[in-house]
Protein backbone atom coordinates (compact mmCIF):
# COMPACT_ATOMS: atom_id res chain seq x y z
CA UNK A 1 0.00 0.00 0.00
CA UNK A 2 1.37 3.59 -0.46
CA UNK A 3 2.09 5.87 2.03
CA UNK A 4 1.94 9.33 1.85
CA UNK A 5 2.13 11.91 3.76
CA UNK A 6 -1.09 12.69 5.12
CA UNK A 7 -1.36 8.33 5.74
CA UNK A 8 1.55 8.61 7.31
CA UNK A 9 0.14 11.22 9.60
CA UNK A 10 -2.88 9.10 10.27
CA UNK A 11 -0.69 6.33 11.10
CA UNK A 12 1.48 8.45 13.60
CA UNK A 13 -1.90 9.66 15.43
CA UNK A 14 -3.13 6.53 16.01
CA UNK A 15 -0.18 4.70 16.44
CA UNK A 16 -0.15 7.23 20.20
CA UNK A 17 -3.38 6.31 21.14
CA UNK A 18 -6.97 5.27 18.96
CA UNK A 19 -8.50 8.40 18.25
CA UNK A 20 -11.90 8.84 16.29
CA UNK A 21 -12.46 10.64 13.11
CA UNK A 22 -11.93 15.05 14.46
CA UNK A 23 -8.94 14.08 17.09
CA UNK A 24 -7.31 12.55 14.21
CA UNK A 25 -8.06 16.17 11.96
CA UNK A 26 -6.64 18.07 15.07
CA UNK A 27 -3.62 16.13 15.63
CA UNK A 28 -2.46 15.84 12.10
CA UNK A 29 -2.76 19.51 11.50
CA UNK A 30 -1.24 19.49 15.26
CA UNK A 31 2.10 17.33 13.71
CA UNK A 32 2.80 19.21 10.52
CA UNK A 33 2.21 22.54 12.61
CA UNK A 34 -0.55 22.98 10.89
CA UNK A 35 1.34 22.38 7.13
CA UNK A 36 -1.07 19.51 6.44
CA UNK A 37 -4.89 20.10 6.85
CA UNK A 38 -6.76 17.04 5.80
CA UNK A 39 -10.42 17.62 4.38
CA UNK A 40 -12.68 14.85 6.11
CA UNK A 41 -13.18 13.46 2.61
CA UNK A 42 -9.43 12.56 2.45
CA UNK A 43 -9.58 11.34 6.16
CA UNK A 44 -12.63 8.99 4.94
CA UNK A 45 -10.74 8.00 1.91
CA UNK A 46 -7.62 6.87 3.87
CA UNK A 47 -9.05 5.26 6.55
CA UNK A 48 -11.28 3.36 4.37
CA UNK A 49 -8.01 2.28 2.60
CA UNK A 50 -6.35 1.46 6.21
CA UNK A 51 -9.28 -0.55 6.94
CA UNK A 52 -9.44 -2.51 3.85
CA UNK A 53 -5.92 -3.10 3.95
CA UNK A 54 -6.31 -4.17 8.05
CA UNK A 55 -3.84 -1.44 9.01
CA UNK A 56 -6.66 -0.45 11.51
CA UNK A 57 -9.78 -1.38 13.04
CA UNK A 58 -12.67 0.29 14.00
CA UNK A 59 -14.46 0.13 17.35
CA UNK A 60 -17.13 1.97 19.28
CA UNK A 61 -15.82 4.59 22.21
CA UNK A 62 -16.77 2.99 25.29
CA UNK A 63 -15.91 6.19 27.37
CA UNK A 64 -18.08 8.29 25.74
CA UNK A 65 -21.95 8.44 26.16
CA UNK A 66 -22.50 9.51 22.01
CA UNK A 67 -20.87 5.92 21.48
CA UNK A 68 -18.42 7.56 18.75
CA UNK A 69 -16.46 5.76 16.01
CA UNK A 70 -12.88 5.36 16.96
CA UNK A 71 -10.00 3.63 14.88
CA UNK A 72 -7.25 2.03 16.31
CA UNK A 73 -3.58 0.41 14.91
CA UNK A 74 -3.85 -3.48 14.07
CA UNK A 75 -0.74 -5.26 15.38
CA UNK A 76 -0.07 -5.79 11.20
CA UNK A 77 -0.28 -2.01 11.17
CA UNK A 78 1.85 -0.98 13.73
CA UNK A 79 4.29 -3.32 12.01
CA UNK A 80 3.89 -2.20 8.51
CA UNK A 81 4.55 1.32 9.93
CA UNK A 82 7.38 0.82 11.88
CA UNK A 83 8.56 -0.86 8.54
CA UNK A 84 7.77 2.19 6.77
CA UNK A 85 9.34 4.35 9.41
CA UNK A 86 12.83 2.46 8.87
CA UNK A 87 12.79 2.29 5.22
CA UNK A 88 12.40 6.68 5.66
CA UNK A 89 15.50 6.59 8.10
CA UNK A 90 17.85 4.73 5.33
CA UNK A 91 16.57 7.24 3.14
CA UNK A 92 17.19 10.26 4.76
CA UNK A 93 20.46 9.08 6.17
CA UNK A 94 21.60 7.92 2.77
CA UNK A 95 20.11 11.70 1.62
CA UNK A 96 21.88 13.25 4.42
CA UNK A 97 25.06 11.93 3.15
CA UNK A 98 24.65 12.39 -0.33
CA UNK A 99 24.15 16.43 0.60
CA UNK A 100 27.24 16.45 2.24
CA UNK A 101 29.23 14.99 0.01
CA UNK A 102 27.91 17.63 -2.71
CA UNK A 103 28.91 19.90 -0.36
CA UNK A 104 32.42 18.85 0.19
CA UNK B 1 -23.06 24.32 4.56
CA UNK B 2 -24.38 20.86 5.98
CA UNK B 3 -27.19 20.65 3.44
CA UNK B 4 -24.41 20.65 0.71
CA UNK B 5 -22.08 18.36 2.48
CA UNK B 6 -25.07 16.23 2.75
CA UNK B 7 -25.91 16.23 -1.00
CA UNK B 8 -22.07 15.89 -2.02
CA UNK B 9 -22.00 12.34 0.18
CA UNK B 10 -24.37 11.17 -2.79
CA UNK B 11 -21.53 11.36 -5.11
CA UNK B 12 -19.75 8.22 -2.65
CA UNK B 13 -21.30 4.51 -3.30
CA UNK B 14 -23.81 3.26 -1.20
CA UNK B 15 -21.71 1.12 1.09
CA UNK B 16 -19.40 4.06 1.85
CA UNK B 17 -22.66 6.27 2.68
CA UNK B 18 -23.88 3.57 4.98
CA UNK B 19 -20.69 2.68 6.41
CA UNK B 20 -18.93 6.33 6.92
CA UNK B 21 -21.91 8.76 6.10
CA UNK B 22 -23.33 9.84 9.67
CA UNK B 23 -19.66 9.87 11.19
CA UNK B 24 -18.37 11.81 8.05
CA UNK B 25 -21.30 14.40 8.73
CA UNK B 26 -20.72 14.96 12.46
CA UNK B 27 -16.89 15.33 11.66
CA UNK B 28 -17.79 18.26 9.52
CA UNK B 29 -20.15 19.45 11.84
CA UNK B 30 -17.70 19.34 14.81
CA UNK B 31 -15.09 21.37 12.47
CA UNK B 32 -17.53 23.62 11.25
CA UNK B 33 -18.30 24.31 14.82
CA UNK B 34 -14.44 25.09 15.35
CA UNK B 35 -13.97 27.48 12.68
CA UNK B 36 -17.04 29.46 13.45
CA UNK B 37 -15.30 32.23 15.53
CA UNK B 38 -12.45 32.95 12.56
CA UNK B 39 -13.14 35.16 9.73
CA UNK B 40 -15.30 35.19 6.87
CA UNK B 41 -12.25 34.21 4.64
CA UNK B 42 -11.14 31.36 6.66
CA UNK B 43 -14.55 30.09 6.48
CA UNK B 44 -15.02 30.19 2.55
CA UNK B 45 -11.43 28.32 2.34
CA UNK B 46 -12.59 25.71 4.87
CA UNK B 47 -15.81 25.40 2.96
CA UNK B 48 -14.21 25.07 -1.17
CA UNK B 49 -11.60 22.36 0.68
CA UNK B 50 -14.28 20.39 2.62
CA UNK B 51 -16.43 20.19 -0.86
CA UNK B 52 -13.32 20.13 -2.89
CA UNK B 53 -12.58 17.05 -0.86
CA UNK B 54 -15.60 15.21 -0.78
CA UNK B 55 -16.02 15.40 -4.52
CA UNK B 56 -12.35 14.26 -5.18
CA UNK B 57 -13.39 11.33 -2.78
CA UNK B 58 -16.49 10.47 -3.89
CA UNK B 59 -15.10 10.10 -7.59
CA UNK B 60 -12.51 7.98 -6.30
CA UNK B 61 -15.01 5.81 -4.48
CA UNK B 62 -17.03 5.84 -6.82
CA UNK B 63 -14.27 4.72 -9.40
CA UNK B 64 -12.99 2.16 -7.03
CA UNK B 65 -16.26 0.88 -6.88
CA UNK B 66 -17.00 0.57 -11.09
CA UNK B 67 -13.03 -0.38 -11.70
CA UNK B 68 -13.03 -3.13 -8.73
CA UNK B 69 -9.13 -1.53 -8.86
CA UNK B 70 -7.76 -1.01 -5.29
CA UNK B 71 -6.60 2.91 -5.76
CA UNK B 72 -5.26 3.97 -8.47
CA UNK B 73 -2.15 6.48 -8.46
CA UNK B 74 -4.40 9.36 -9.97
CA UNK B 75 -5.87 10.25 -7.07
CA UNK B 76 -3.04 9.57 -4.61
CA UNK B 77 -2.64 11.52 -1.72
CA UNK B 78 0.72 13.52 -1.97
CA UNK B 79 3.87 13.05 -1.07
CA UNK B 80 5.80 9.70 -0.08
CA UNK B 81 3.68 8.14 -2.35
CA UNK B 82 6.51 5.90 -3.75
CA UNK B 83 6.39 2.00 -5.11
CA UNK B 84 9.50 0.08 -5.12
CA UNK B 85 8.14 -2.91 -7.26
CA UNK B 86 7.53 -2.18 -11.15
CA UNK B 87 4.65 -0.77 -12.19
CA UNK B 88 3.30 -1.16 -16.20
CA UNK B 89 2.74 2.38 -17.07
CA UNK B 90 -1.29 2.71 -18.10
CA UNK B 91 0.04 4.64 -20.88
CA UNK B 92 0.98 1.67 -22.35
CA UNK B 93 -1.84 -0.44 -22.08
CA UNK B 94 -4.05 2.05 -23.87
CA UNK B 95 -1.41 2.43 -26.87
CA UNK B 96 -1.17 -1.49 -27.02
CA UNK B 97 -5.14 -1.60 -27.49
CA UNK B 98 -4.93 1.45 -30.33
CA UNK B 99 -2.21 -0.74 -32.01
CA UNK B 100 -4.59 -3.58 -31.90
CA UNK B 101 -7.51 -2.08 -32.79
CA UNK B 102 -5.37 -0.79 -35.54
CA UNK B 103 -4.03 -4.45 -36.46
CA UNK B 104 -7.51 -5.64 -36.44
CA UNK B 105 -9.13 -2.70 -38.40
CA UNK B 106 -6.27 -3.48 -41.13
CA UNK B 107 -6.68 -7.33 -41.22
CA UNK B 108 -10.74 -6.71 -41.83
CA UNK B 109 -9.91 -4.22 -44.25
CA UNK B 110 -7.67 -6.54 -46.54
CA UNK B 111 -10.40 -9.37 -46.45
CA UNK B 112 -12.88 -7.07 -47.43
CA UNK B 113 -10.40 -5.57 -50.69
CA UNK B 114 -9.55 -9.53 -51.09
CA UNK B 115 -13.24 -10.44 -51.97
CA UNK B 116 -14.25 -7.54 -54.25
CA UNK B 117 -11.18 -7.89 -56.30
CA UNK B 118 -10.27 -11.64 -56.28
CA UNK B 119 -10.14 -11.92 -60.14
CA UNK B 120 -10.37 -8.50 -61.44
CA UNK B 121 -7.14 -8.84 -62.65
CA UNK B 122 -6.04 -12.18 -63.49
CA UNK B 123 -1.93 -11.07 -64.08
CA UNK B 124 -2.33 -10.06 -60.06
CA UNK B 125 -3.72 -13.53 -58.79
CA UNK B 126 -5.38 -14.23 -55.23
CA UNK B 127 -4.85 -11.89 -52.75
CA UNK B 128 -4.44 -13.72 -49.78
CA UNK B 129 -5.23 -12.42 -46.05
CA UNK B 130 -2.95 -11.22 -43.93
CA UNK B 131 -3.70 -12.91 -40.73
CA UNK B 132 -1.74 -15.81 -41.69
CA UNK B 133 1.55 -13.88 -42.23
CA UNK B 134 0.95 -12.22 -38.46
CA UNK B 135 2.27 -14.74 -36.27
CA UNK B 136 5.46 -15.81 -37.72
CA UNK B 137 6.54 -12.13 -38.69
CA UNK B 138 5.59 -11.08 -34.81
CA UNK B 139 8.02 -14.41 -33.99
CA UNK B 140 10.73 -13.30 -36.28
CA UNK B 141 10.36 -9.94 -34.95
CA UNK B 142 10.76 -10.97 -31.45
CA UNK B 143 13.63 -13.22 -31.98
CA UNK B 144 15.78 -10.52 -33.47
CA UNK B 145 14.96 -8.36 -30.74
CA UNK B 146 15.70 -10.88 -28.31
CA UNK B 147 19.00 -11.10 -30.37
CA UNK B 148 19.66 -7.50 -30.31
CA UNK B 149 19.03 -7.37 -26.88
CA UNK B 150 21.66 -9.86 -26.26
CA UNK B 151 23.80 -8.25 -28.41
CA UNK B 152 23.84 -5.05 -26.99
CA UNK B 153 24.48 -6.41 -23.27
CA UNK B 154 27.30 -8.52 -24.17
CA UNK B 155 28.67 -4.93 -25.72
CA UNK B 156 28.01 -3.52 -22.37
CA UNK B 157 29.28 -6.21 -20.66
CA UNK B 158 32.89 -6.20 -22.46
CA UNK B 159 33.21 -2.66 -21.83
CA UNK B 160 32.22 -2.97 -17.88
CA UNK B 161 29.47 -0.95 -18.16
CA UNK B 162 26.57 -3.27 -17.81
CA UNK B 163 24.00 -2.80 -14.72
CA UNK B 164 25.36 -5.95 -12.72
CA UNK B 165 29.01 -4.48 -12.77
CA UNK B 166 27.60 -1.43 -11.39
CA UNK B 167 25.52 -3.28 -8.71
CA UNK B 168 28.67 -5.09 -7.79
CA UNK B 169 30.67 -2.48 -6.98
CA UNK B 170 27.79 -0.68 -4.93
CA UNK B 171 28.11 -0.06 -1.54
CA UNK B 172 24.98 -1.61 0.12
CA UNK B 173 24.51 0.22 2.98
CA UNK B 174 24.57 4.03 1.52
CA UNK B 175 24.11 3.21 -2.44
CA UNK B 176 26.99 4.82 -3.18
CA UNK B 177 29.27 3.69 -6.02
CA UNK B 178 32.07 2.44 -3.96
CA UNK B 179 35.42 4.05 -4.60
CA UNK B 180 38.35 1.10 -6.35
Amino acid sequence: MEVSEPVLLILLSLAEQPRHGYAILQDTARMSDGRVRLSTGTLYGALRRLLDEKWIERFKERDNSRGKQAYRLTTEGRRNLQMEVARMKRLTRLAALRVARKET
Amino acid sequence: MLPLYRTLLYLYPTGFRCEFGEEVLEVLSEVQGEIRKKSAMARIFFAVREAGGLLRGGLHERLRSITGSHDSGIFSLGRFAMKSEFRFPKAAVGLMVVILAAVMFTIEKAKAISASVPHANPSVGHIQPAQMTILPSLLVAMFGAIVVGLIGWGILFALHRSGVQQLSVMNPSTGVRANK
